[in-house]
């Protein structure tokens, strides 16, 4: 591509954060930081450290000492439970992601009998407080047999209306119609438009959707909860849960749990981040 | 269940195939009885961090019934979910086990939708009665169905600071605390007492538990029921007893005896470790709370006394058998058999859950307990006796709906959000609400 | 990306979310690129209909029926049509909830929504660090709801809590922030915007980074600040996005549920404080199912919460719709 060197100039002076924006950030890191590193601190205390004053502010030295009571707890079965959402999450993710973009895809550039109308559904779907399907849901499960399996926690989530409008929203705004008329021109097929002009260009927000569907149901209780009724097959929030005393919580192994339930989120967000972090930005701002 | 569904559904989903291939490895059946044949597996839905030390009994049971598994669920499990779950069970006709606990405010409410039990009389628990404090036998009845048959008490103390008693210049010894409040009124004036000189500690955690101490008494003393009379008619308005309490405990608000804490909330448990109240009304399971929050720094700190008045209850727990069960014969029997006598003393060797049964109560191992944590405090023998002096009350079916919308009113007035008179109208409004 | 990328941009302006579709080309093609224009974009949306049919909407119309009976939990219902429905109406816990509910979601959306876009735009900038920066924008996501609950718990602590203590050093009395309306919703709304900013910010950096450059190197010759690109090119251009974060927003927060719940954890927590200062509809529907039993109830609370929304989302959306075309 053709650069103009005046421009450059004039842009990317622009393109430089100021001092304030700068100072603004590390201040909105130090906020988004600080609950997360005083779980790892509670963590690495005993339980006498959530209710001092001051609190306590720097690590202490029992986190492996209460991880490895977190993973001798009998009642939590928490390698079970980490096993468990692993697979749910991933799978519901992959499935999410996937259905979601096509569908968008479909929305914002195909032309089709009834589209506006299955828009509309969609939307009217998510306004839906779902807690009231619980009921009517198990019953169903019930009926299918599903109590106690893992597909009953990751049939009904392989698709999301918030997915489909997320996806519908982004591609009218990134991919131009002009791209696709001229594909079709080309004798693409629609399948192969959606695959080589619509999916990459989708990469950010795809990142975007499925890390947040992987948190969503890796965090997802109430549901699994009531589906899955074996204690010895629960998913990590349910195992979680069950570190809890009846009637007074041992924070600190909570927080252990917790923590250790963060890792695989952690590791899931590195992967996807890269798409958002290190997408499209390099290039356009050298551009 | 059958498999035709099944197999149709997934022909539907044809997009989720892959999926159900993938994860029906994962998981099985659950607990499809093979009614009819002669090996029956029966689930018995329990709660609470370590259930209710039933295992050894289990393990007996299966002995001398060979044809017969038991699996229990829900240890380490929260009461709050597992009634969350429990509720939906039986909105839904399905998941529930063979046996169910119902704590005290849950049999309450399931009293409502007595068809969906098993009529445990029909089983032969009716002659069962002498096994179980008249009141705890009471409870487990709806109507003339036997819904429930008991298993632990909570009965009723008080848990006190001796070393914050001391320097407000308190006795301290069990006995002679006990004597400082044979009444709930001569309960306020200790505490005073203890006020004038406590500085910023306060006398009670929260007026709620006070005020339902003295109401659950009083009530018991009285006309025998409390939001409900027994006819299920909605009387908070009506009822002496509710307003003889209400009274005492804006006294005690009044009187600045309250560290204005929501129970089982986190400034409350942060508030056993800061020593911002010297009293905690303590039912039996309350002791291990106690120790929970306030951690082995406090541990010879700690003592129990006698409450005011005669006798008290808060918590305890039945077993009831639903409909849903395929094996109501047999978890009938199961369920006689974990709330006999002998098999309340084991629960309580195993995990100190106090027995409802008088006969329990009696035994020698039971009256010779101790509680080292408080120093070392007869606990079998001083709640063993707060369970036997109460009186049955009867409590109607959105009991629990209507104490809320009570105790919120009162925790206005701690508030100082609202006087109370007001919280008075608030109450009545707020529970004529919650009763419908 | 793909080399593609830059030429496509430079092909025009993306189309705005209300732009039709282009018309479908008159068939020339073979029978076989008919067949693939009629029915790909039904194959397309079938997975989610299908799911969505089965799981999502039988249980909702089901709760309608349910709406229409007077049904305690795991009883039979008594068919009583409209009642539920006219009985809400003048029911004030209701309309309290539906106060709390609008009132929290202003108190908690707009700085998040404002504040998501002006860390979005710093994020879209060369920056030492930056993709740190943006990662500690997804910390938030990735802690879980309840070490969230209970950290904010402790920071809104009446007597120990951090933020009175720092309130302290103004002369403020502590604050019992559970007490009052004001209080209580300043403080869970701190507790949403604490975990959903940095998702918004994320949301609008990923769309920040498909506008095509050139708008901007043109503008920039033609001397535009880079106050007036972020309103001029960045703000009209991201209006998908910004409709989509509305919405959303609008949809999540008019459902709030657990961070008010766990803001008063403990006994009784349904009500949302003693005088009912933050319960949300929400928890009112909840109310009505585990503590009043009141199945039937409950479904009306859920199908008002829902006209609710639709009328909110509605407004919401004429209102953004005005975004850039008006300036």
């Amino acid at each position: 591509m053709a650069r103009k060197p005046k421009a450059e100039g004039a842009a990317s002076r622009l393109w430089k954060a100021s001092p304030l924006t700068f100072v603004t950030l590390i201040a909105a890191a130090i906020v988004s930081f600080f609950p997360f590193y005083w779980m790892v601190v509670i963590a690495s205390r005993t339980n006498d450290a959530i209710g001092s004053v001051p609190p306590p502010l720097t690590p202490g030295g029992n986190l492996f000492d209460n991880i490895g009571r977190v993973l001798d707890n009998e009642n939590a079965a928490f390698v079970t439970g980490l096993t468990n959402s692993l697979i749910i999450s991933t799978v519901v993710t992959v499935a999410v992601v996937f259905f979601s973009s096509l569908a968008g895809f479909a929305f914002a550039k195909l032309r089709f009998r009834g589209q506006n109308a299955m828009l509309l559904i969609i939307l009217a779907t998510m306004m839906v407080p779902v807690q009231l399907g619980l009921i009517p849901l198990y019953q169903m499960m019930v009926k299918f047999g599903w109590q106690n399996q893992l597909q009953a926690v990751i049939v009904p989530s392989l698709v999301s209306a918030w997915g489909v409008f997320m996806m519908r929203q982004y591609v009218s705004q990134t991919v131009p119609d002009e791209l696709i008329e001229a594909s079709r021109v080309d004798g693409a097929s629609t399948w192969r438009i959606y695959w080589s002009i619509v999916m990459p260009a989708l990469r950010p927000a795809a990142a975007v959707l499925g890390l947040f569907i992987f948190m969503q149901t890796w965090n997802d209780f109430l549901w699994p909860l009531t589906v899955l009724q074996d204690p010895a097959n629960p998913t990590v929030q349910i195992s979680l849960r069950s570190l809890n005393q009846a009637y007074y919580t041992d924070y600190s192994q909570v927080f252990a749990g917790t923590a250790l339930a963060t890792v695989p989120l952690a590791i899931v967000f590195i992967l996807f981040g890269r798409q958002i972090i290190s997408g499209i930005m390099e290039g356009a701002v050298k551009a | 269940m059958s498999v035709t569904t099944r197999r149709r559904f997934a022909a539907v989903a044809l997009a989720s195939v892959a999926v159900l291939a993938v994860t029906t490895a994962c998981g099985d059946d659950g607990d499809e009885g093979s009614s009819g044949n002669e090996q029956i597996k029966l689930t018995v839905d329990i709660f609470g961090e370590q259930g209710f030390g039933y295992d050894e009994l289990i393990k007996k049971y299966e002995a001398d019934h060979p044809n017969i598994k038991i699996e229990q669920r829900g240890k380490g499990m929260g009461l709050g979910d597992y009634n969350t779950r429990l509720t939906q069970w039986m909105a839904s006709g399905a998941g529930a086990g063979d046996i169910v606990a119902l704590e005290e405010g849950t049999i309450v409410q399931f009293k409502a939708q007595k068809q969906n039990f098993v009529n445990l009389g029909d089983y032969g628990a009716a002659s069962l009665e002498s096994n179980f404090l008249p009141w705890k036998w009471n409870d487990g009845k709806a109507g003339d169905q036997i819904l429930g048959l008991g298993t632990d008490v909570g009965s009723m103390a008080i848990c006190y600071r001796k070393d914050l008693f001391e320097k407000a210049g308190l006795p301290t010894d069990r006995a002679a605390v006990a004597q400082q409040w044979p009444t709930w009124d001569a309960f306020i004036e200790t505490g005073k007492k203890f006020q004038a000189k406590s500085g910023k500690v306060k006398f009670v955690d929260a007026a709620t538990n006070t005020y339902n101490s003295i109401l659950m008494q009083t009530a018991g003393n009285g006309t025998g029921y409390t939001y409900y009379d027994k006819s299920d008619k909605f009387v908070l308005s009506s009822n002496p007893d509710v307003k003889t309490a209400w009274d005492l405990t804006v006294k005690a608000i009044e009187a600045k005896l309250s560290a204005g804490l929501q129970t089982f909330s986190d400034p409350w448990a942060t508030g056993f470790k800061q020593d911002q109240f010297a009293i905690v009304t303590c039912p039996a399971w309350m002791t291990g709370v106690i120790k929970g929050n306030a951690g082995d720094a406090a541990a010879a700190k700690w003592d129990i006394a006698k409450a005011p008045g005669n006798g008290g209850n808060w918590g305890g727990s039945f077993l009831s058998v639903p409909k849903q069960s395929k094996h109501p014969k047999e978890a009938a029997e199961l369920a006689k058999f974990l709330t006999t006598p002998e098999a309340q003393l084991e629960a309580f060797k195993a995990l100190g859950n106090l027995p409802s049964s008088p006969k329990a109560l009696e035994d020698p191992t039971l009256l010779a307990s101790k509680n080292d944590y408080f120093s070392n405090a007869p606990t079998g023998e001083i709640f063993g006796a707060g369970a036997k002096d109460f009186k049955p009350v009867y409590l109607g079916p959105k009991n629990q709906a209507v104490r809320d919308a009570v105790e919120n009113a009162l925790r206005s007035i701690e508030q100082g959000q609202r006087t109370p008179a007001q919280a008075w109208e608030d109450a009545l409004k707020a529970g004529e609400a919650a009763s419908k | 990306m793909t080399p593609n990328t830059a030429d496509r941009t430079r092909r025009g302006r993306p189309a705005h979310s209300h732009a039709q579709p282009p018309p479908p080309r008159k068939a020339r093609g073979t029978f076989g690129t008919r067949l693939d224009m009629k029915t790909s974009p039904y194959l397309y949306v079938a997975p989610f209909f299908v799911i969505f049919l089965i799981f999502q909407l039988y249980p909702l119309v089901y709760t309608f029926w349910v709406s229409l009976h007077n049904q305690p939990l795991g009883g039979e219902g008594e068919f009583v049509g409209a009642d539920n429905f006219t009985a809400l109406m003048k029911d004030e816990q209701f309309w309290n909830s539906v106060y709390n509910t609008l009132g929290i979601f202003v108190v908690s959306t707009v700085p998040q929504l404002l504040i998501g876009l002006y860390l979005a735009n710093a994020l879209n900038r060369k920056l030492r660090g930056r993709g740190f920066f943006r990662m500690t924008m997804a910390v938030p996501i990735i802690t879980s709801t309840a070490a969230v609950a209970i950290i904010f718990g402790q920071i809104y602590n009446r007597d120990f809590g951090i933020a009175n203590w720092v309130l302290g050093w103004f002369g403020v009395e502590n604050i019992d922030w559970r007490a009052t309306k004001w209080a209580s919703w300043i403080a869970i709304s701190t507790m949403v915007d604490w975990r959903w900013t940095g998702y918004n910010t994320l949301i609008y950096l990923a769309s920040m980074q498909s506008i095509p450059k050139d708008l901007y190197e043109s503008a920039a010759l033609d001397g535009a600040s880079a106050r007036r690109q972020f309103w001029q090119i960045t703000v009209p251009m991201l209006r998908p996005t910004i409709i989509f974060t509305v919405i959303i927003s609008t949809i999540g927060g008019l459902q709030l549920f657990a961070e008010p719940l766990m803001f008063s954890s403990g006994s009784g927590n349904y009500t949302g404080g003693t005088l009912r200062q933050y319960q949300t509809v929400t928890m009112y529907l909840f109310e009505n199912m585990f503590t009043r039993f009141n199945l039937g109830y409950a479904a009306t609370v859920a199908w008002a919460l829902f006209l609710l929304i639709v009328i909110v989302a509605f407004i919401n959306y004429l209102l953004t719709r005005r975004i850039g075309s008006a300036k």
